[in-house]
């Protein structure tokens, strides 16, 4: 295997509840290869995506190391994390978390401002036009169905052309038709640009279109399956 | 049926607490509190006045004479009436301190007594004496007491010699407390007091000289004063004798407080007006929380009766609440403050729970909940069950139905009739109204606008790469509602304070700058008609002396016009409220603008005519023809108006308001008057020369006396300052809620941008800017509001010119931007500090 693209080495996470401390992550260890397309899966609560906000480095592991392209994420302030995710990740959630008071175009747009593009609207709006939202542009989120909003996301995740590509329940808000077209195009984005792809799932028809798939239960690795096996 | 309904609903949905209604109550319990705490205070000095009345007018009862004692009938009437009487003589005079060539020259107000003064309260000397001890003098010097300010600007000391006139008085002690000093009400000069005995040879109380005698009388128990005060009148109601008794002791300091009262009521229902915005505001973000509630409650068969009358009833006991809540500290502040307040007061105040100004509070306050909440809560009557299914969020557009619609407008029209009613100041509080609400229109519109251009300065070219610019302009200009509520409240706030400091900056402006260059140097009175000639020499050669102007002076009573007591005819005009410098002329006077009718003839000797100034005769309702009477020394004049001229009493200059033919005024006694306009650097020798040469007549220096001037409205400024700030804080409570209202959202957002690859800086740059947009379009709206508001007062009541006054301005755009940007930035740190995950976690 080559140098992985993440790195997981007894990955922990213990989030402080009203009932006491909680233990969402038990010792993960997991590796993630270049190009590979990695399910996860489990049942609700099981911490899939808690392990995926780790590989994102939105949440901090409160024990063990969480490296992605060989920098250590446990490591970095919050800025530091944020530039690393502008330069190299691209992250979707089933509830899109657009930001309400921009436009779609203004939405895909602000990841490439941020990272310093000149041509940020241009490259916006061929995003846009890429997932079939040409003639919605100007559109405020609360104006666009959930299947639109989640093909904005879509387009906003892949706009700077990260290595690593998170997504969380991509098609969990969406009904099957939509879910469907979602995963068309996350798999094409991936396909055309090359990325590392995460995405945590309940659907097996989804799963089954990794390469790889990992199933969590109660914080901790349960297994390792190569999709076709 | 349905209202006990809506009543069990509502009291579930109020098992919540009222936790979101944290800015509703606040708003509501500071406008009232304001109201009420200056009602209090108001009614404190009332109460205060009333009951001190006998000591600060200094008697039960008092008869008023100008430039005259008493005749013998009116004695003998005083005598029989009370069981004692005390005679006062009041007059301006210079206090001279003889030091060879330095003589040192003051003017003071001269009080001077008999044995029995006062009648009421005690004379505080230092050192400890009795007063009759220090008028009785020293060494056959007659005695005088002084205050500290007088005393110190002559350089004297208890034991030194000083004159008035040509008397020479010991100053035995100072004096640190005189009981009926506030009914004086504002004077020129520092206090002296001497006995009256002592002025025969001062050649201060001449024939023709102008000064005030007060009889104070102390009645039996018992005493029917309105009987006292009707006999009085009838008896000697031509005479220009005019009462006062215990029961409005301090009559113009009564009036001061009613008027400044008033006034600061109606800067304190600006301050209801703003905190309404932050109401309305919370109403609104209350029910658009309820939205699924109440379409799921429609779906289950609720009426739009019962669904307004659940909300209606849930705001009613808020409402309740906050202004209890607002009485509760409106009174208790003014009484815990009630030491401060009464040693920063130089008239009587006692401090109680006073029902009538909380009332009034309370009636505002309710009125304002009513109108700023009755608009949300009728939207809730638009919230289709359909919602449910599709977004829950959605907000429901449009104007409310035409009941709801009318119901306002009456609300608003009994809110002003209120306060018109309780102010006693219809005009100006139909003027404030329309200000308020043309201001609230106008920010209202500014939203608007600031919320377009902002969407379309976000969506220019120009500003794609620079992305917290854009963030900020596109988070004004997008969905949401910040935009309106801050720009509204702060605005308003902001409008009340620049309209105080435009209208301040220009009255003290007008005053303290501009009129100097046009004034007199000084203005010298009780000159004596053989003393004029020399006068006029010693002036006419000073070539540093531009202009001397001088005329006769007497002081008269308009006590009728066309027979009717004057009062019954054309109200309460300051030209008819006590006596007015009357004059004489054979020619028109230097600069006379005759503007309607003849002068008489030189020499005219016939029946006596009376040139009237243009426009108060206009605001009498005057015409050519009428007959007015004035009282001069005890005698009823009768003049026929024969001719209106201008008179502009705006440049500190010689103004009568009548002047009648010489021969009606035949052998009354008098003085001249007379201004100096002169270089500054000649001032004080012509001051010594005159006074060394004159020693009776008395000099008001004209900068002292508009510094004086200047000083009381400073002070009037400072108080309704206070009013303003008090708005503003409303403002800033308003604006603290919506931030706080928004916070949920930025946090959301900074998650969001975070997961994008946003720095905290960049995050933090765009939120300082939302907060430098709102604040400066709150701050440039507001100048222009304060511009106008300032505009009009100077324009229409004081008839003034008007100049912007841009520091203050700008300094408000400023305070502006600093609030808004105070407020935004305490609700930064939780979007800045909290990790993405939680925020987008909890959302899925």
């Amino acid at each position: 295997m080559t140098d992985p693209v993440l790195s997981l080495e007894n990955a922990m996470l213990t989030l402080a509840g009203n009932a006491g401390d909680v233990d969402i992550l038990r010792g993960i260890t997991l590796e993630v290869a270049a190009g590979e397309t990695l399910g996860l899966t489990g049942p609700s609560g099981s911490g899939k995506s808690s392990l995926l906000m780790l590989m994102g480095g939105l949440e901090r592991a409160t024990g063990g190391k969480v490296t992605a392209l060989g920098q250590d994420l446990t490591s970095m302030t919050e800025d530091q994390l944020a530039a690393f995710r502008k330069a190299h990740m691209g992250v979707v959630f089933q509830s899109f978390h657009l930001i309400p008071t921009m436009t779609a175009l203004e939405n895909v747009a602000t990841p490439l401002e941020l990272a310093g593009a000149g041509d940020a609207f241009e490259r916006a709006e061929a995003e846009l036009q890429a997932v079939g939202l040409g003639s919605r542009m100007h559109h405020y989120p609360s104006q666009m169905s959930g299947g639109e909003q989640q093909r904005v996301a879509l387009a906003r995740a892949a706009a700077p052309r990260p290595q690593i590509l998170l997504a969380d329940e991509p098609t969990g808000n969406l009904d099957a038709a939509n879910g469907a077209a979602i995963i068309e195009l996350l798999f094409g984005l991936r396909d055309r640009h090359g990325a590392t792809l995460v995405l945590v799932t309940h659907a097996p028809d989804l799963a089954a279109r990794c390469d790889r798939v990992v199933e969590i239960a109660d914080g901790s690795l349960q297994q390792i399956a190569r999709a076709a096996e | 049926m349905s209202f006990a309904i809506s009543a069990r609903i509502a009291r579930r949905e109020l098992r919540g607490g009222l936790a979101g209604f944290r800015i509703f109550l606040l708003c509501l319990i500071l406008g009232v509190a304001a109201i009420a705490a200056v009602g209090t205070v108001s009614s404190a000095i009332k109460a205060g006045l009333a009951r001190e009345g006998a000591a600060l007018l200094g008697g039960d009862a008092q008869l008023e004479f100008t430039y005259r004692f008493a005749s013998p009938e009116e004695k003998a009437w005083m005598q029989k009436t009370a069981t004692t009487v005390s005679e006062v003589v009041d007059f301006r005079s210079m206090a001279v301190v003889d030091r060879g060539q330095d003589a040192e020259r003051a003017l003071t107000q001269v009080k001077a007594v008999d044995g029995v003064y006062p009648l009421v309260g005690k004379v505080s000397l230092e050192p400890a004496m009795p007063l009759a001890e220090a008028l009785a003098g020293i060494d056959g010097e007659p005695g005088a007491v002084m205050q500290r300010v007088l005393v110190d600007r002559l350089g004297l000391a208890p034991g030194d010699s000083f004159k008035l006139g040509s008397q020479s008085f010991r100053l035995m002690a100072v004096l640190t407390n005189e009981p009926d000093n506030a009914a004086g009400g504002f004077s020129l000069g520092p206090r002296t007091i001497v006995a009256t005995p002592a002025l025969a040879n001062s050649g201060l109380l001449v024939p023709g000289t102008l000064f005030e005698t007060k009889y104070r009388m102390a009645l039996p128990p018992g005493s029917d004063l309105d009987a006292l005060e009707l006999a009085s009148q009838t008896l000697f109601r031509d005479t220009g004798a005019r009462w006062h008794d215990s029961r409005n002791g301090a009559p113009g300091v009564q009036r001061f407080v009613d008027r400044l009262g008033a006034f600061l009521i109606l800067v304190g229902l600006a301050g209801l007006a703003v905190g309404g915005v932050g109401v309305s505001a919370a109403v609104r973000a209350y029910l658009a929380t309820k939205t699924g509630v109440i379409a799921t409650l429609k779906t289950l068969g609720a009426t739009r009766r019962v669904i307004f009358m659940t909300y209606f009833i849930q705001v009613g006991v808020l409402s309740l609440v906050g202004i209890g809540a607002g009485l509760v500290l409106g009174a208790a502040v003014p009484m815990l403050l009630a030491p401060l307040i009464s040693a920063a007061l130089p008239i009587p105040a006692e401090f109680a729970v006073f029902p009538r100004p909380l009332g009034e509070a309370a009636i505002y306050g309710a009125l304002a909940a009513l109108l700023f909440t009755l608009w949300p809560l009728a939207k809730t009557e638009d919230v289709r069950p359909a919602t449910l299914f599709r977004d829950a969020t959605g907000r429901v557009s449009g104007l409310p139905r035409l009941p709801f619609l009318m119901a306002t407008i009456a609300l608003l029209a009994a809110l002003v009739g209120t306060a018109a009613w309780f102010s006693g100041m219809a005009s100006l509080t139909v003027w404030a109204a329309v200000g308020v609400l043309g201001a609230l229109l106008v920010l209202a519109l500014a939203a608007v606008a600031v919320r377009l251009v902002s969407a379309r300065i976000a969506a220019l070219k120009w500003m794609r790469g620079k992305t917290a610019a854009r963030l900020a302009f596109g988070a004004v200009g997008g969905p949401g509602e910040a935009a309106g509520s801050v720009i509204l409240s702060l605005g308003l706030g902001l409008a009340v304070l620049a309209a105080v400091g435009q209208i301040d900056t220009n009255l003290r402006g007008g005053i303290a700058q501009d009129l100097p260059k046009i004034a007199p140097s000084y203005f010298f009175v009780d000159i004596q008609d053989d003393q004029l000639a020399g006068f006029h020499a010693r002036l006419d050669n000073d070539l540093a002396v531009s202009r001397v102007d001088s005329a006769p002076m007497l002081r008269g009573v308009i006590t009728r016009i066309n027979g009717r007591p004057a009062r019954e005819v054309a109200g309460d005009h300051w030209v008819l409220s006590g006596d007015r410098g009357v004059t004489f002329s054979d020619q028109p006077p230097r600069g006379t603008k005759v503007v309607a009718g003849s002068w008489w003839p030189s020499g005219y000797e016939g029946p006596a005519q009376a040139s009237f100034a243009a426009e108060e005769a206009g605001e009498l309702g005057l015409k050519l023809g009428d007959m007015i009477t004035v009282n001069i020394l005890g005698r009823d004049i009768e003049a026929k108006i024969t001719s209106f001229r201008e008179v502009n009493f705006s440049t500190a200059g010689i103004g009568f308001v009548v002047t009648l033919n010489p021969a009606a005024l035949a052998g009354a006694p008098h003085t001249s008057i007379a201004t100096v306009y002169a270089e500054p650097q000649a001032e004080a020798a012509i001051l010594r020369d005159l006074a060394q040469a004159y020693p009776n007549i008395t000099a008001i220096r004209v900068r002292d006396a508009i510094d004086r001037v200047a000083s009381v409205l400073g002070g009037i400024a400072s108080a309704v300052s206070f009013g303003a700030g008090a708005t503003l804080v409303t403002g800033f409570v308003v604006l603290i809620g919506a931030a706080a209202a928004g916070e949920g959202a930025r946090v959301y957002e900074a998650a969001v941008l975070k997961t994008i690859g946003a720095s905290r800086r960049t995050i933090l740059t765009s939120f300082a800017l939302r907060s430098v947009i709102l604040g400066g379009a709150a701050g440039v709206v507001a100048i222009a509001a304060g511009i106008a508001a300032g505009w009009a007062v100077m324009r229409y009541v004081m008839e003034s010119d008007f100049q912007v006054a841009w520091v203050s301005a700008i300094a408000i755009v400023v305070g502006g931007i600093i609030a808004v940007l105070l407020a935004g930035l305490a609700f930064a740190w939780r979007p800045l500090t909290t990790r993405p995950a939680q925020v987008l976690r909890a959302r899925e």
